[in-house]
């Protein structure tokens, strides 16, 4: 089950993505995100694909934990894929039987979409979560945002809340698997039956949930207080961030990295 | 000495408002008194809901309290000047470890407090390096918090509070959640750390035991503190304890079980600790009169009847495809109407052997089979685990979490909901299971979530009994109960069994196991190591070497007091260690009484 949740899952190696300032993960996300979105072309995919593909070995992520990232994601993918595929009208009809028909601009566009949102995931994936943990990221969002304080947007306690909500992702999906093996002993059953009655069945995993939930949120800011959290005021750090020499390497590498995909693409198009 | 703690007549109540009016107000403390010197190391006793948790509370100013005065290190806690020179000098570690890291790697966790207090850099890494250390976890440090055992997190709750440099660490029910050698290693990290740093600590428990290992011990009972003093002069009085809720510690209950046969008394010098206890022992035996009457020793259960209703056969699971196996190559027997226990230490592989029992996991390789009614159900085949769940009924540990309905009433008959039995019949059938748990049919149209949780934990087993199962497997059902809940557990199992339901119970508690169970199946990383009655099990003395598993007290310290008294009466036969105290003190009298006996027709 927790195998399932990799949003938000850490994935130690030590690798130089690791050691990495997490501003600039941050900022390379970014990067990444609008050039995924800037691609039309196969070829222009087909090098983005390459690229992340380096990020990985780059990372030294093994296939397992890589596959286990995506697999969650193919569902949506595929639903994607299929509404691409059968609303878009234009261009030739590639195949058509009764009233199912797609045309070769559909399929285009159902592949582009799908291998996008693949392309997102695996790249927040290696570039963010599986590469940062939850506590440096916030520390990121927190530092880059930090211009807004001026302006009264709390954002210590914004990325506290962020970076606690991460580190519970885990505790709270070996506890619904918990809870669902309980209530399978007396006889749910989530694999089966109507949609209506398996949404019902998951009142029977969700409301123990949420109360439990609630008590670990009140435990929880008792032991923080405990160890006198007062905000960010006068706060030090551990790991303090700072921006080195080989971070800015690893900025300009990684920049031309999704800056290669974008342009092939555009003088190809 | 000086007093770091001096609490005065503290009240404090609980409001709370759900938000359309109804204010519900919960006095927890009621005048409460207490004083903890420097550097001294106390326990604080008492049932759930006797305000142990919320004393704690109000020392570390988590809580302010409505009356009375609580000073620490001498400023009292309303004093606003003082606040975070109190709160920075007192360190909690709480019950669950889940709740308490904030931390997604192990070294960010522990400089969590010294970062709020804003300790500046090179000093913070060592701090944080420092902390680590003291409790051996400095070689994970950069680990993930989750991937971290129960017993290692509790430790890096420690490191956390170490980190604080504390003059005060508070531990609340902090050892409540780990089995018998975790706790044991937590202690003595605790204990050397207090010797080492100076530090004072208060430690509130339900283990008597480990109260005994303090200086000194408070009673509380209902929002005050009722009694104190050294553990020797709080045990030694056994009516006012048990009064409170509470039990003696296993070698004081020994010598309180001898006395009361011997018609001795007990001072409080003589439980101090296993020697002591075992010289009074044996002193109240030396002057024993040839007539005195020893009480029968309770009949062993009668025997099961040996016919298998479960059977386990090369039974092996992994859950990374073969690297690694959780349980690999069991075979076990499950006997018509025995309580089997289930022992082993955390993650050896008990909760995935259970969970195969009634087909919520399935054979990787071997098979579970259940001979029930004439007929043969295995797990390997999917249209049969329908009935299987029906019929072992599988109770996971906290089961109260599992809660979800609105009334007790439907809770229970969650499981029945769709047998087709008519509502009367239902019913009948919820009824019949509240009652089985000790509960009456005045619960029905309660919310669940009002209930204490030992009563939410009894509805929770309820709801499994209700589905009439022919095998009932329990995991760690007293866990986190008071001595009081631990024993109506205990009588509310022996209960089922005498109605004739086979019972499977996975206990860390060995005591525990050998009072209840028929016979033991221990397992260590995924193997079966031995199936054996308790007797048989626990009185090899290599059991511990060869398991990992502490054996149960009352065997160690029985062996104590057999080596005493043999000293004593040369010659003199022992029986095997009986599974209860007060068998066990009949047995040793009555062997004493037999060796002077048999001197005196030499």
């Amino acid at each position: 089950m927790t195998d399932k949740i990799s949003l938000g899952r850490y994935y130690e190696t030590g690798s130089v993505l690791h050691t990495t300032d997490p501003r600039v993960k941050a900022v390379l996300y970014l990067l990444y995100l609008v050039s995924i979105f800037m691609l039309k072309t196969g070829w222009g995919l087909l090098l983005a694909g390459i690229v992340t593909l380096v990020q990985y070995i780059i990372a030294k992520i093994p296939p397992r934990i890589v596959w286990s990232t995506v697999k969650p994601v193919i569902p949506l993918a595929a639903f994607i894929f299929l509404i691409n595929l059968f609303s878009i009208r234009g261009g030739e009809i590639l195949f058509s039987w009764h009233f199912i028909s797609f045309t070769d601009e559909g399929a285009y566009m159902a592949v582009l979409m799908a291998l996008r949102l693949m392309f997102l995931i695996l790249s927040t994936s290696v570039i963010l979560t599986l590469t940062t943990t939850p506590l440096k990221l916030s520390d990121a969002l927190e530092s880059l945002f930090a211009p807004l304080k001026v302006i009264k947007v709390p954002v210590h306690e914004m990325a506290m809340m962020m970076s606690i909500a991460l580190r519970f992702i885990p505790t709270l999906a070996i506890e619904t698997d918990k809870i669902m093996k309980a209530q399978m002993s007396r006889g749910a059953e989530y694999d089966n039956g109507s949609l209506i009655n398996r949404v019902k069945g998951y009142i029977t995993v969700l409301v123990p949930l949420f109360v439990s939930s609630f008590k670990r949120a009140e435990e929880l800011a008792v032991a923080m207080d405990a160890r006198c959290y007062r905000g960010g005021e006068g706060r030090t750090k551990l790991n303090p961030l700072k921006i080195t020499l080989r971070d800015v390497a690893v900025a300009v590498v990684f920049a031309f990295g999704a800056a290669v995909p974008v342009v092939v693409d555009f003088l190809i198009r | 000495m000086c007093n770091v703690v001096e609490a005065t007549g503290v009240h404090y109540t609980y409001v709370s408002d759900d938000g359309m009016g109804n204010v519900t107000r919960k006095h927890a403390l009621k005048g409460a008194d207490l004083q903890v010197e420097e550097g001294s190391y106390v326990a604080v006793l008492g049932p759930n809901g006797s305000g142990k948790s919320t004393f704690a509370k109000v020392i570390d100013i988590l809580e302010v309290p409505d009356e009375g005065r609580v000073a620490v290190f001498g400023y009292d806690t309303k004093d606003r000047e003082h606040f975070w020179e109190i709160r920075e000098n007192c360190a909690c570690v709480f019950q669950n470890p889940d709740n308490q890291i904030v931390g997604t790697t192990v070294e960010e966790d522990v400089a969590f407090g010294p970062e709020n207090l804003g300790v500046p850099l090179p000093e913070l890494r060592e701090v944080v390096d420092d902390s680590l250390k003291a409790v051996g976890l400095y070689d994970l440090s950069r680990r993930m918090t989750t991937e971290l055992s129960g017993g290692q997190k509790q430790k890096l709750a420690i490191a956390g509070a170490l980190a604080m440099r504390p003059k005060i660490l508070i531990l609340d029910e902090a050892t409540a959640m780990l089995d018998p050698l975790s706790r044991e290693e937590f202690l003595q990290t605790v204990e050397r750390l207090r010797t080492e740093r100076n530090m004072t600590v208060i430690t509130i428990t339900h283990d008597m035991t480990e109260a005994q290992r303090c200086e000194k011990v408070f009673i509380m009972e209902d929002g005050l503190v009722v009694r104190s003093g050294t553990p020797e002069e709080v045990f030694s009085d056994k009516e006012a304890v048990m009064r409170s809720g509470l039990e003696l510690p296993v070698n004081c209950d020994l010598v309180s079980a001898v006395a009361d046969i011997t018609g001795s008394s007990i001072e409080p010098s003589d439980i101090k600790d296993d020697l002591t206890c075992s010289a009074a022992i044996s002193r109240m035996l030396t002057g024993l009169s040839s007539d005195t009457a020893v009480p029968d020793v309770s009949e062993p259960h009668a025997a099961a009847s040996g016919k298998t209703v479960l059977e386990v056969s090369a039974l092996s699971y992994s859950y990374d495809n073969g690297q690694n196996y959780a349980i690999s190559n069991m075979d076990l027997d499950i006997y018509e109407g025995e309580v089997l226990g289930i022992v082993g230490k955390s993650g050896c592989g008990k909760t995935t052997l259970i969970t195969h029992l009634n087909g919520l996991m399935r054979p990787q390789e071997g098979d579970v089979k259940l001979f029930c009614g004439g007929k043969t159900y295995s797990t390997r085949n999917r249209k049969q685990l329908r009935d299987i769940r029906e019929k072992v009924g599988l109770v996971f540990q906290y089961p109260e979490y599992q809660l979800f309905e609105e009334t007790v009433y439907k809770d229970v008959s969650y499981g029945i909901r769709k047998s087709g039995l008519s509502d009367e019949e239902k019913k009948e059938r919820v009824i019949t299971a509240l009652e089985m748990v000790g509960l009456t049919s005045d619960f029905l149209e309660l919310s669940p979530f009002d209930l204490s949780g030992g009563q939410k934990r009894r509805v929770a087993i309820a709801g499994v009994l209700v589905m009439k199962p022919e095998i009932l497997v329990l995991d760690e059902p007293a866990s986190g109960l008071d001595p009081r809940g631990k024993r109506e557990m205990i009588s509310l199992i022996k209960g089922l069994r005498a109605k004739g339901c086979t019972i499977v119970i996975v206990s860390h508690n060995m005591d525990e196991a050998a009072r209840i169970c028929d016979r033991i199946c221990c397992i260590r990383d995924g193997r079966i190591m031995a199936v054996k009655t308790p007797g048989e099990l626990f009185s090899d003395a290599s059991f511990t070497s060869k398991t990992g598993i502490l054996r149960p007290i009352l065997y160690d310290f029985s062996d104590c007091v057999k080596a005493e008294l043999a000293g004593h009466f040369k010659g003199i036969v022992f029986e095997d260690t009986k599974n209860n105290v007060a068998d066990e003190a009949s047995a040793i009298v009555s062997c004493v009484l037999r060796h002077k006996g048999g001197g005196h027709d030499r």
